[in-house]
């Protein structure tokens, strides 16, 4: 086997062939994106600390990313990572966000704007993601769909609801946003090998 | 002669410096190719104009040991940054390419050879007997990211850890669709 990004190719194979791959879990500020991500994960949550990537001035703090871990299948570990909150929100996506099946975007209804951030975020690097209205605070607004229109969200963007306190809530919104990223690769590019995806897979 | 007090005031003066920011030391730090780099080449050519005293060898340690604790004071105690990064000689990157997802583990070799290496990797080492990522190694090392990075490139880089693949190690930035298949039903057996 290959191992590619590494200079040195001959490390000889694993003795499982393992992967790995990660779903990032945005939103405002206490809106169940640490809940999501611990209502499915084995384990509590980890916390690691990175250099804010832009080191403009005195390098004072690290900021926290918090993640779960889970096995799908004895060789996938899917990692659930929160995106981390930085002074300026979008500045230090990048290590987090490269390579990521996808991304959930919880919304309080009753706080649109505070999302609005992480949306334009994944809109602008296509990365494709979901919308998770979380009904923790639920009120009776009716116009959520008013709302959402409002905010120029695309339509093919899925819209579930998902209280992030339970798991199979959870799981539904990640299998949403699986399928989802799934149309939306093939969509961009349709090569010529791969079959349409069209067709659900048990 | 009095050695006590000149040496003492001379200390003094090692730790002027010390109020230069903390930043002035990070770069210090990422720039050059690491502290002990600076220990070896920087103070033969200084030109001491004072007589040797036994306080020389410790002239260089207030710059880089005690400087940090003061900006230091407020971060977790478990991560104080430069303390980490003195672990990777001052570097910052790795050769080997490893995203915060890519899942390492320790191979037979590395066993064997685990009381040769120093003190973190051992640490590495054992933790990695079962396949953990690169965010996991940092989290429960409690050491920076980019220090978790350093350490176990230079691990794969002696053919100590396997490096499992990841979306992007094809090269692209997304995951190709056989990946999102599988993870979409392995959600869907949860």
């Amino acid at each position: 086997m290959d191992y590619v990004g590494s200079r040195f190719p001959d490390y000889g194979p694993p003795g499982r062939d393992l992967t790995s791959a990660k779903v990032v879990v945005a939103g405002g500020f206490g809106v169940g994106k640490s809940t999501f991500i611990r209502s499915i994960v084995e384990g509590d949550l980890l916390t690691c600390a990175a250099l804010p990537p832009e080191r403009a001035g005195a390098v004072t703090k690290l900021v926290r990313i918090e993640f779960g871990r889970l096995w799908l299948d004895p060789g996938l570990a899917l990692h659930l990572f929160v995106a981390p909150q930085w002074q300026t929100p979008q500045a230090g996506w990048n290590d987090v966000v490269r390579g990521a099946v996808g991304a959930v975007v919880l919304l309080d209804i009753m706080r649109p704007a505070d999302s609005v951030d992480a949306i334009r975020y994944f809109e602008d690097h296509k990365i494709p993601y979901v919308i998770a209205l979380n009904n923790l605070h639920a009120h009776p607004r009716g116009d959520v769909a008013g709302v959402l229109h409002a905010m120029g969200i695309d339509p093919i963007v899925p819209i579930v609801n998902c209280d992030p306190r339970y798991r199979h809530l959870v799981r539904q919104t990640l299998i949403a946003l699986a399928e989802h990223a799934k149309l939306d690769r093939w969509r961009r590019e349709p090569g010529p090998g791969d079959t349409t995806p069209l067709a659900p897979v048990c | 002669m009095t050695p006590a007090p000149d040496g003492h005031r001379r200390r003094r003066h090692a730790e002027a410096p010390a109020e230069q920011t903390f930043a002035d030391l990070m770069n210090g730090f990422s720039l050059d190719s690491g502290r002990r780099k600076v220990r070896r080449v920087a103070p033969p050519p200084r030109t001491n104009p004072r007589e040797e005293s036994p306080s020389v060898a410790h002239e260089d340690w207030p710059t880089i040991a005690d400087e940090p604790l003061a900006p230091a004071a407020p971060i977790p105690p478990a991560a104080s940054i430069v303390r980490a990064y003195a672990y990777t000689g001052g570097r910052t990157r790795s050769n080997v390419n490893l995203e915060i997802e890519t899942l390492v583990s320790a191979n037979d070799q590395a066993h064997q050879s685990a009381g040769m290496l120093q003190a973190e990797h051992q640490q590495i080492i054992e933790l990695c007997r079962a396949p953990r990522s690169v965010a996991e190694v940092a989290a429960l090392m409690r050491i920076p990211l980019g220090v978790a990075k350093v350490l176990l490139g230079d691990l794969a880089e002696r053919g100590l850890v396997d490096v499992h693949l990841t979306a992007t190690s094809a090269g692209g930035d997304m995951p190709d669709l056989g990946l999102m298949e599988r993870v979409l039903s392995g959600l869907r057996r949860l």
